[in-house]
């Protein structure tokens, strides 16, 4: 767990992090629970639901998040573990596996009952296979073709709140009496500006061969307060969490708080009580100074505080050197075209993924794609596009792009609006219709911002040091949110009566031709009385 | 006629009481009939949406703390909430929910469990709930795994009509499709004794095609009445809970696990004075007489216990199979991390 | 003179429309394309084709392999040459409408002629003047050029053109007696929209008209030829896809489905969009078969001495009522109309009536009596 303090932002926004500053990061040691695979029956910390849910659908590896609000790549930094805007959940399975899709299903209710969410909503209809931009995390054993055992899917629509934290809490082992989750009350950490609740479950090896794995289950939280809803640019558990903590979990082999105290050289800012370590990395071009608190199961009452100094000017914010925006285009309810802006703003070019994907009713047309204006650009490397099926699947189009030193890359697609069936509208059709963020897997040059765990990593000291060439993100760009077309609801009859006049207006005179001919009748001087009976009495008779 | 239906009644009445003088070998409180369920339910629906709707949704959770509070666990509580009043962005006090002006009781409270949210409360997952025909993969959670010794209460609230109850704001269910629902539930002993509590407009035309036996039904207000909400909460311009829930939890708060409230008192909650419109109570179906039945058998729940003061045998220890060892060693897996971007596909220039 | 003139006029008008700015607007307008005909959905598929992506596998192209091709073909040669080509392919239509329209006046005269005997005395001077005929061609011809309707599905560079042409090939060459080259266009336009195969029918009788001999005999053979196409023209597109058939479900499938309910010119889009979901097959097929099936046999039994008639019928019908409509297929049946130019005056049931009324003569009397026409 790390607690830190942001750089306040120019914006006044006010980053923290149930570990720290702002970097969201894993509970780790809360829960990193290894397990031998053998006696994968057995649970002694891992909760026994999520591993029976790993053996039942042969799940390799896992990945859920909810989340609410929107990081700002930008003005934030990265997350240790960025999240996309609502629910999102992806996972390999085992190549055993046969029907993945089945599986899949099966998995996402089964998912939707234990976090209380409504994941069974995502269907083939909303499920991509993503080819370039998602690897697997964990060790795995298929190598070559990881993607297609892969399944992704995002509900941007999906409220997170309460009934969402509270089973989140009951898979650790002190659920929410002892360590850090004690901290997460619901109504504070519900009054921030972004957070984020998540799941990762992944196999590790268990020896230097990796011919055993363990099963590694992460929790995080990641939260990022306002200071205007704070009042105050001084920060403290007290008021971040509404109590101090209260030492750790006596199951933990160890709880660790570490707090970012980078920018304390600059913008002066003081901690109490005093941390037990202060230990500084140098990784990949970027140094860190980090105050580290080991907690206790038997620590008195803590209440980690942070007091600006007195002289304290707001400092400029200097962007990460990869960011990106994303936004619709048009007017109307014809046509529209999606946008995403990427960022280079490093010295060197960075490669990345893009993996954008829109749903059924909002078909995207490939013909239309442009990067920078044009329809051929040099930076594509690769490209992968499913198109689309109405009510089966979403159109994904994946792109490797390799973009410029210092520059801003902008991917342009059109897309139509598609009507739907009356019924298929959801209660509130006018409220829009969310599409789900576009997923950007970078190869960043830099640790520049960056804090995310080397792939070995297990617990959040792992970065310490850990400079690699590369530094592979996931990151998650806004979603945007669209206002379909919709029919007039209260109509049905009369549109079905109207339809049906048509159809009729054409049988009745094409009938009347077919099966009728043309004969002289007499008209003339008005029949008497007597006739006009004696006409009934024959017509009777015919 | 009404003579022989009178008497007919009268002797059903006194074998009953035969039949329950019989067998009675607990102890029950004085002046109380023994219920026969072993297990109680809850099945709890909000079915409006949209931020207006907010005092439905403190309707119904003031409901679920009551029962929640009165022993019935989570997991034999369904939750039905349309639409997210607690972490709604209009809501300035995230995660809460109160249905009292002065804030007192947060009715969200820390370990809620909504089963159903947003657009999975409709017509069709409800009556689906109800009738036990839901989809194979459906969780546990959004089952009614109830059997013929449950006492299931349910209670509904949102906009209603005579003879209908709108979902959503855009599907609605008849008061006859509910009836048929609760017959199929009857039919495959999905129950023991219904108590239906409904709190919306015209709420009495709910009830009033029930067919199935061993069914207690009230409602807010009759046919041709309004039920009226309670209070505004000024802080946040919504009003934020009705009339009928608002006496009916002031009730509840008095009740405790061991209390010996009835039936009877609790059909007798909000008086017209109070409620502005009338409660109406349906016992035709009801077997029992309300005034002996307590209000633990629907609002509370049963945890049955078996005294022994015989040492119990346990015959069989089931033997650790290790045949499973072997079976997994002869297959020895390489993994590996792998890259986590693909620079394999790169065009190297 | 004047008629090359007009095909000159009517050409430049084309031509210059689809260079002027309005050009992207007038092909998006929902009432010119629809998800079957579009120009857009076009250059899709051609551009996914070109990538190496089944343009079948999702939803964004519901033409028929063969345009695929051709049009990949062309727009990787001579992109330029595309306005050219609808607009030269639009006066093509025009020109063998015209055509059609001569040689129906030709035979309209010689029946006339033939039937003289069987026509009441008094009903004589309703007989079709040489002149009255003579007009109708030069009517079909400026309907076709200069009506707004199929200005704008040229310039609005839909496959509806190319539709509209084989269609009109087919009609002339089925007055003329030409078999195979009839068969083959009908073939052509039934592979690509699925309605047209109505048409089969008074192209059989209209060939077996031109073509003495044995009438039965004909009409096998026309069926026979039709259905070899057609089927030579399905095993060739599944070549084209590599042997998959997929592409079936992806055209006629789109087409009876209606999946697409973007607003059109036609009643589908409307009627499913409010349907209920069970009831939504029914009147699938009941649309379908309205649309199809429904009309052919009845109308035939009664215009069966007048095959023109019967497939300008059955032309208005399934435009009408085809799941996807443009003004396109509309502008197409109006240019037909002029053809009984001579029956406006006759309204509704203008035909029976005039039929009735040169054989029985014009004065309505009974016994003596004065009567009415009436239906029985």
């Amino acid at each position: 767990m790390i607690g830190g303090v942001p750089p306040p932002d120019p914006g006044g926004g006010y980053v923290s992090d149930q570990n720290s500053n702002n970097i969201p990061s894993p509970m780790d040691m809360d829960s990193t629970r290894p397990s031998r695979k053998r006696q994968i029956e057995h649970s002694h910390l891992a909760p026994r639901s999520l591993r029976e849910v790993m053996s039942r659908f042969q799940v390799e590896e896992l990945h859920l998040t909810l989340t609410e609000g929107q990081w700002r790549h930008k003005q934030w930094g990265y997350p240790v573990l960025d999240a996309a805007p609502g629910a999102e959940l992806y996972a390999w399975f085992s190549p055993e596996v046969t029907n993945i899709d089945n599986q899949w299903k099966k998995l996402t209710s089964t998912l939707a009952g234990l976090f209380c969410a409504s994941l069974n909503f995502i269907e083939n209809q909303n499920t991509i296979n993503p080819q370039m931009s998602l690897w697997p995390s964990g060790a795995t054993e298929h190598l070559s073709n990881s993607s297609s055992y892969l399944r992704y899917a995002s509900l941007p629509r999906e409220i997170v709140c309460t009934e969402n934290l509270t089973p989140w809490k009951k898979l650790l082992p002190c659920e929410s009496s002892h360590g850090f989750s004690s901290l997460l009350n619901s109504r504070l950490i519900h009054n921030t500006n972004y957070h984020s609740v998540g799941v990762h479950v992944r196999k590790i090896c268990a020896n230097t061969a990796c011919t055993e794995t363990f099963i590694e289950i992460k929790q995080t939280v990641a939260l990022v307060y306002d200071f205007k809803i704070l009042n105050s640019i001084n920060w403290s558990f007290k008021l971040l969490f509404g109590q101090g903590l209260l030492g750790g979990c006596p199951l933990a082999s160890s709880s660790k708080i570490y707090i970012d105290i980078t920018s304390n050289s600059t913008t002066h800012f003081k901690l109490t009580p005093p941390p037990n370590k202060i230990v500084e990395s140098h990784r990949g071009g970027s140094e860190v100074t980090l105050a580290i608190y080991e907690i206790k199961p038997d620590t008195a009452m803590l209440n980690i505080a942070a007091k600006q100094g007195t002289n304290n000017r707001v400092i400029l914010n200097i962007p990460p050197p990869l960011y990106f925006n994303r936004y619709v285009l048009g007017y109307g309810k014809e046509f529209g075209g999606i946008v995403t802006e990427i960022v280079n703003n490093y010295w060197a070019p960075i490669d990345i993924v893009l993996s954008e994907n829109a749903p059924w009713w909002l078909p995207i047309q490939l013909s239309t794609l442009r990067i920078n204006g044009k329809a051929k650009s040099k930076l594509v490397m690769g490209q992968y596009y499913s198109p689309g099926r109405s009510r089966q699947k979403p159109y994904h189009l994946e792109l490797l792009l390799r973009l410029p030193p210092k520059s801003t890359t902008t991917v342009t697609i059109d897309f139509e609006f598609v009507f739907l069936k009356w019924q298929e509208y959801p209660p509130d059709a006018n409220h829009g219709f969310y599409i789900g963020s576009a997923l950007i897997t970078a190869n960043l040059p830099t640790a520049k911002n960056f804090t995310g765990l080397p792939i070995e990593g297990v617990t959040f000291d792992s970065i310490f040091n850990a400079s690699k060439p590369w530094y592979p993100a996931v990151f998650r760009t806004n979603g945007a949110m669209v206002s379909l077309p919709t029919p007039d609801f209260s109509m049905p009859y009369n549109v079905i009566c109207l339809a049906c006049t048509v159809v009729a207006l054409a049988f009745g005179p094409l009938h009347n031709i077919c099966t009728k001919e043309l004969v002289l009748k007499a008209t003339g001087a008005p029949l008497g009385l007597r006739q006009k009976l004696i006409n009934l009495f024959k017509k009777k008779q015919d | 006629m009404s003579k022989i239906c009178c008497l007919k009644l009268f002797i059903c009445y006194v074998f009953l009481n035969l039949i329950f003088v019989d067998t009675d070998a607990f102890d029950i409180p004085e002046g109380f009939e023994k219920s026969n369920h072993t297990n109680n339910w809850a099945v709890l629906v909000d079915t409006s949406r949209f931020w207006f709707n907010y005092r439905h949704v403190a309707n119904v959770l003031s409901i679920y703390r009551s029962v929640k509070r009165l022993g019935i666990p989570d997991s034999q509580i369904i939750l039905m909430i349309s639409d997210d009043m607690a972490c709604n962005p209009r809501n300035p006090r995230p995660a809460t929910i109160f249905n009292n002006a002065h804030e007192q009781i947060n009715v969200y409270g820390d370990d809620v469990e909504v089963d159903y949210r947003g657009y999975e409360v409709s017509v069709e997952n409800f009556v689906r709930l109800l009738t036990g025909r839901v989809p194979p993969d459906t969780p546990r959670s959004k089952r009614l795994l109830t059997d013929e010794g449950s006492n299931i209460l349910i209670y509904l609230t949102g906009h209603g009509g005579d003879g209908f109850l709108k979902f959503q704001d855009s599907e609605e269910i008849t008061s006859q499709e509910l009836a048929d629902a609760l017959e199929q539930m009857w039919q495959k002993r999905r129950y023991n004794e219904i108590f239906f509590i409904i709190d919306t407009c015209q709420a009495s035309s709910m009830y009033e095609k029930f067919y199935s036996p061993n069914i207690l039904a009230t409602a807010s207000s009759l046919v041709g009445e309004d039920s009226l909400s309670h209070h505004v909460d000024s802080a946040i311009g919504v009003y934020i809970i009705d009339r009928y829930t608002y006496y009916v939890l002031e009730f509840l708060e008095n009740v405790h696990p061991n209390s010996h409230k009835t039936m009877s008192e609790f059909l007798s909650v909000c008086p017209k004075h109070a409620c502005i419109s009338t409660v109406g109570v349906r016992q035709d179906l009801f077997k029992r007489d309300p005034r002996k039945v307590p209000i633990t058998d629907f609002f509370g729940s049963v945890r049955p216990i078996i005294i022994t003061t015989d040492p119990i045998d346990i015959i069989e220890i089931p033997k650790r199979n290790k045949n499973t060892e072997n079976k997994t060693t002869n297959v020895v897996q390489k993994r590996m991390y792998l890259p986590q971007f693909p620079v394999h596909l790169i065009p190297s220039s | 003179m004047a008629v090359i003139l007009k095909y000159i006029i009517a050409g430049l008008v084309r031509f210059w429309l689809i260079h002027t700015d309005y050009w992207q607007t007038i092909s998006n307008r929902v009432e010119i394309a629809t998800p079957l005909n579009s120009w857009k959905r076009l250059i899709e598929g051609v551009y996914l084709y070109d990538n190496s992506i089944n343009p079948y596998e999702g939803d964004s192209f519901h033409e028929s392999p063969i345009l695929l091709i051709f049009f990949h073909f062309i727009l990787k040669q001579a992109p330029y040459i595309m306005p050219m080509f609808f607009t030269i392919v639009d006066l093509l239509t025009a020109y063998f409408l015209y055509k059609t329209s001569k040689e129906f006046v030709g035979l309209l005269e010689k029946n006339q002629e033939k039937n003289k005997d069987d026509i009441a005395n008094e009903s004589k001077s309703m007989l079709l003047q040489g002149s009255q005929l003579s007009e109708v061609p030069e009517y079909v011809l400026s309907v076709f050029l200069f009506n707004p309707y199929t200005i704008l599905n040229c310039v609005g560079m839909t496959t509806t053109v190319i539709q509209n042409l084989f269609l009109s090939v087919s009609l002339w060459s089925a007055v003329t007696g030409y078999q195979l080259i009839s068969c083959g266009c009908i073939a052509f336009a039934t592979h690509q929209a699925l309605y047209p195969i109505t048409l089969i029918v008074p192209i059989s009788i209209l060939l077996a008209d031109a073509n003495k001999g044995c009438n039965k005999c004909s009409y096998i053979r026309t069926l026979l030829v039709f259905v070899l196409c057609w089927g030579f023209l399905i095993y060739i597109s599944a070549y084209i896809m590599d042997g998959s058939y997929d592409y079936v479900y992806n055209t006629y499938g789109f087409i009876l489905n209606v999946p697409d309910l973007k607003p059109n010119i036609g009643l589908f889009w409307y009627f499913f969009t409010e349907m209920f979901e069970h009831f939504r097959l029914l009147f699938v097929c009941a649309f379908q078969i309205n649309a199809l099936v429904l009309y052919v046999v009845p109308l035939t039994l009664r215009f069966r001495n007048e095959p023109m008639l019967l497939a300008t019928v059955l032309i208005t019908l399934s435009a009408i009522f085809r799941s996807y409509p443009c003004i396109g297929d509309v502008g197409f049946y109006l240019a037909l109309l002029p053809m009984w130019k001579p029956l406006f005056s006759y309204l509704m049931f203008a035909y029976l009536k005039r039929e009735f009324t040169l054989k029985h003569g014009t004065a309505r009397l009974v016994d003596g009596k004065p009567a009415k026409l009436v239906l029985r």
